[in-house]
């Protein structure tokens, strides 16, 4: 099974389809949790999601914004697709009529 | 990216990996992050990947029970053959070549016993220890060091404690290019260094320092190729 974090890397890429990068997976992840996201975070878990197969990276083209350097470019795999859909049901399936999620208000009764 | 700040982040990115450190920096300057951040970003990453090879056995049994165990034995051996090359040529340059005779099979069993002990450490920790290698070099130099601090008898006699590393290092050459021994060589070779440190283990040198010798020999064999497999 996943981890939160694998999860919400493999989410961020699918999501930015073929503008999935690092800087811009990086963004998606702050701006969806709040919370600050270190590269050194992000380009561990990104090996070692391609280790299991579940994504593939490569280096990309290098623009001048990024003063000439190339970006390491991610794609979701098949596999890591399904791995991410599992980790979604389950906590889909686990939150099924818990007060956070029954209260569309947000707040805990 | 410019200033100060910046060469320091760009000095501190030397540490990643090339492909690694373009992406890095990139990401960086796309983001237009503070250099306080870029700094901790790029350390950040440094110290995850020095430390991901640490959660194997690998590097802690090359560095803890062949790198610094095997260089102060192998440190003892190399004294003792430098030694023993002097008797045989003082025996032969003043006694005769009778006595020199005598010395000589036993000289070069040591001088075999030296070049094979750290020809196969140097194997394995190549093998073994890649990414930490330089631990494993760090390891090894403290008893060195310690050694020549303690004995400075002149730079030759020092030099006589390091004739282990000729070996040792074409051993790591071998063990970093992945080469695998014949298994049935391997085998041989195990048997020899188990054999020679059985000797220094029975003498009073505890079972550490006599492993330092034995296990890396059995490594080989067990990790060798059989006859039908080729080369690597």
């Amino acid at each position: 099974m996943l981890g939160e974090f694998e999860y919400l890397i493999l989410t961020a890429a699918a999501g930015l389809g073929d503008k999935a990068y690092g800087a811009a997976i990086r963004e998606e992840i702050e701006a969806a949790t709040g919370r600050k996201c270190s590269l050194g975070a992000l380009y561990t878990t990104l090996d070692r999601l391609e280790g299991k197969g579940l994504l593939e990276t490569w280096m990309g083209e290098a623009t001048a914004k990024r003063g000439g350097r190339s970006k390491r470019m991610v794609r979701v795999t098949g596999d890591g697709a399904k791995a991410a859909k599992g980790f979604y049901d389950s906590v889909m399936r686990i939150s099924r009529g818990v007060a956070w999620v029954a209260d569309k208000s947000g707040g805990a009764r | 990216m410019t200033g100060v700040g910046w060469r320091c982040v760009e000095a501190a990115a030397s540490l990643l990996e090339e492909r690694e450190r373009e992406a890095v920096l990139g990401d960086l300057a796309e983001a237009e992050e503070s250099v306080w951040r870029g700094m901790a970003d790029v350390v950040g990453l440094a110290i995850r990947r020095q430390a991901a090879p640490w959660r194997s056995w690998r590097p802690w049994a090359a560095g803890f029970a062949l790198a610094w165990p095997g260089s102060l034995f192998l440190m003892g051996l190399s004294l003792s053959v430098s030694h023993g090359i002097r008797r045989w040529m003082d025996a032969a340059f003043s006694s005769g070549a009778s006595s020199s005779a005598q010395d000589l099979p036993i000289l070069l069993l040591h001088i075999l016993l030296l070049t094979a002990g750290a020809w196969t450490a140097g194997v394995v920790l190549g093998a073994v220890s890649r990414r930490t290698l330089w631990v494993s070099i760090f390891l090894c130099c403290l008893p060195c060091t310690y050694c020549m601090a303690e004995f400075p008898s002149g730079v030759l006699q020092s030099l006589c404690l390091f004739l282990f590393l000729v070996p040792a290092f074409w051993g790591v050459r071998l063990g970093l290019r992945g080469v695998r021994l014949r298994r049935d060589f391997a085998v041989i070779l195990a048997v020899g260094l188990t054999l020679a440190a059985l000797p220094v283990w029975r003498s009073g040198a505890s079972l550490f320092w006599s492993a330092a010798m034995i296990w890396p020999g059995w490594y080989l064999a067990a990790s060798g190729r059989s006859r039908s497999e080729k080369h690597i």
